[in-house]
């Protein structure tokens, strides 16, 4: 019984987690400018994802080794060193938006400066790590996170034209007006792809596996969390991206904004639809935001062979812990200059995209490596489809910078 | 292993070492060799730090990361090892061989800091 409970709380809290800023702007934009034809996209980022987070609890529990053990490993000091200094830099910048998005939000809840606002998130978010346990963190922002809910109901409220959902689904191209429009789908296709199998997610996963203290005889029930939690918390990017096009397509609005994306809720459930709206968002956003944090401190940590962990007292673990209330302090810093938290978010998602190849193949290398999973290697369905989304990965990589560069951003 | 050597750049460097305790305390960021051209070469331990890490980036990266980051460098005799895996495990306590939290900018912060001390 204890162990149902167990596993049903993880699929909560990893479909109230798989929310974050990016992921919320992308889609609900690539509904508003797309309409359905990107939700193939948000299927095959979500099965990615699904793919690569098992890969990579399965490693966790079966050698007690999260993801930069790996990286260092397998692909030598120098290039692990390349990858740590870009997924600290992606870190850090997604945790900048983040917490820029705590204040848009505190914002719209409370008023007041929103710089202030911004300091006001920071202090919130140091408290709640340093005094709340691991596992206490993931249920409380996890399964708050689920108010996010609400924009699935939202947009099947909208009446959508079910048929021509289902066609989202299926790999397609829109007809579109020129061929700048072309390349902007293909910005999407790639930001959209990134912002669901955003490399963070596979450092938080491994790790919070041996914060867990998971073994090898918890490799069915990761098995479940990643398939049932991710397939539900897709089916909210899949509500984002349905809402943006029943909602904000038909007003030609671009909604750049977390507040404009409450609209939908606020449009079909009125005062309570804005509220619960508010609610996920916070809460979606600050568990992105410690996510990030935490990844960076995490992945630090285990690159350099320090003592890490939120079930190791703070002082005999001084290192990890100094390095995520840095990332805190800089992602706060920089939101403080003035920009634009969307746009640091689209940055990163970009440059994440970039990483990805270079964190998903030592995963992949190693959890096919007999000699070093044992009994739990890949079987050749998870190798099948392990390289077909490494050769997905890495070409959305190749293209992301120059899409970016071409289409200024994906404003066309 | 079910080898009959030990394959020192895929085994050993880079490997995570623990003390006695499991504790982790660096990578094996290089190892340190005695011998000379023509006679048997031995390894004598195992060094751990900015330093011996450094020394293997190209050069401006080398440079840079001294300048920011010292050379600290700890060498640990190879006697202390006593079991290669996916780890390498040491005989002493982490602190006997100078390779504890406690000598860190990072220790003085956070041990000062409230509930430093609680799980």
């Amino acid at each position: 019984m204890k162990k149902l409970l167990e596993i049903f709380l993880s699929i909560l809290t990893a479909m109230g987690g798989f929310v974050e800023i990016g992921e919320l702007v992308f889609a609900v934009n690539a509904g508003a400018k797309f309409r359905y034809s990107l939700l193939w996209v948000v299927l095959l980022g979500t099965i990615g994802i699904m793919v690569y987070g098992e890969m990579s609890g399965r490693i966790a529990a079966q050698t007690q080794q999260p993801v930069f053990y790996l990286i260092r490993e397998r692909v030598g000091y120098a290039a692990g060193l390349g990858t740590l200094i870009a997924a600290s830099a992606v870190c850090l910048l997604t945790c900048a938006a983040e917490i820029g998005g705590i204040a848009l939000i505190l914002k719209l809840l409370f008023g007041g400066p929103y710089r202030l606002l911004v300091v006001c998130g920071f202090v919130f978010l140091v408290l709640a790590v340093w005094f709340l346990s691991f596992q206490w963190i993931e249920r409380v922002f996890g399964l708050l996170g689920l108010f996010m809910l609400v924009f699935v109901f939202a947009a099947v409220y909208l009446g959508p034209n079910w048929p021509d959902v289902a066609k989202g689904f299926m790999p397609n191209v829109p007809q579109l007006e020129t061929s700048h429009e072309y390349l902007v789908y293909g910005y999407f296709c790639v930001a959209l792809m990134s912002s669901i199998m955003l490399p963070y997610e596979t450092y938080f996963y491994s790790s919070g596996a041996i914060e867990d203290g998971w073994k090898p005889s918890d490799i069915p029930m990761n098995r479940i969390i990643v398939i049932i939690g991710f397939v539900l918390g897709g089916l909210l990017a899949v509500g984002l991206v349905m809402m943006g096009a029943q909602l904000f397509m038909p007003a030609q609005i671009e909604p750049q904004l977390p507040g404009t994306a409450a609209l939908g809720p606020i449009v079909t459930f009125g005062r309570w639809g804005m509220i619960l709206a508010l609610l996920g968002m916070f809460f979606a956003f600050g568990g992105a935001a410690i996510e990030n944090a935490l990844s960076g401190a995490y992945n630090l940590a285990q690159f350099f062979g320090w003592p890490w962990g939120k079930y190791r007292a703070p002082k005999t673990a001084s290192r990890f812990n100094l390095t995520w209330i840095v990332i805190f302090i800089l992602a706060t810093v920089i939101i403080i200059t003035g920009v634009d938290p969307v746009q640091v978010v689209e940055y990163s998602i970009i440059a994440a995209v970039v990483i990805l190849p270079f964190t998903y193949l030592p995963t992949l290398l190693a959890a096919r490596d007999k000699n070093y999973m044992g009994s739990h290697v890949n079987g050749w369905f998870a190798n099948v489809l392990g390289w077909f989304f490494f050769i997905i990965i890495t070409l959305a990589a190749l293209g992301a910078i120059p899409l970016l560069i071409i289409t200024h951003g994906g404003e066309g | 292993m079910n080898q009959d050597y030990l394959d020192m750049a895929r085994q050993v460097l880079d490997r995570l070492v623990v003390d006695c305790n499991n504790v982790p305390c660096g990578r094996v960021d290089d190892l340190a060799i005695e011998g000379n051209p023509g006679t048997e070469l031995k390894i004598s331990g195992i060094l751990i730090g900015v330093g011996p890490a450094s020394n293997r980036l190209p050069e401006l990266a080398r440079v840079i990361v001294q300048k920011v980051f010292g050379k600290r460098r700890v060498t640990v005799p190879w006697s202390e090892v006593t079991v290669i895996t996916d780890h390498i495990k040491l005989k002493s306590k982490a602190n006997d061989l100078g390779l504890d939290e406690t000598r860190s900018v990072a220790f003085k912060i956070i041990s000062s800091l409230p509930g430093a001390w609680k799980k």
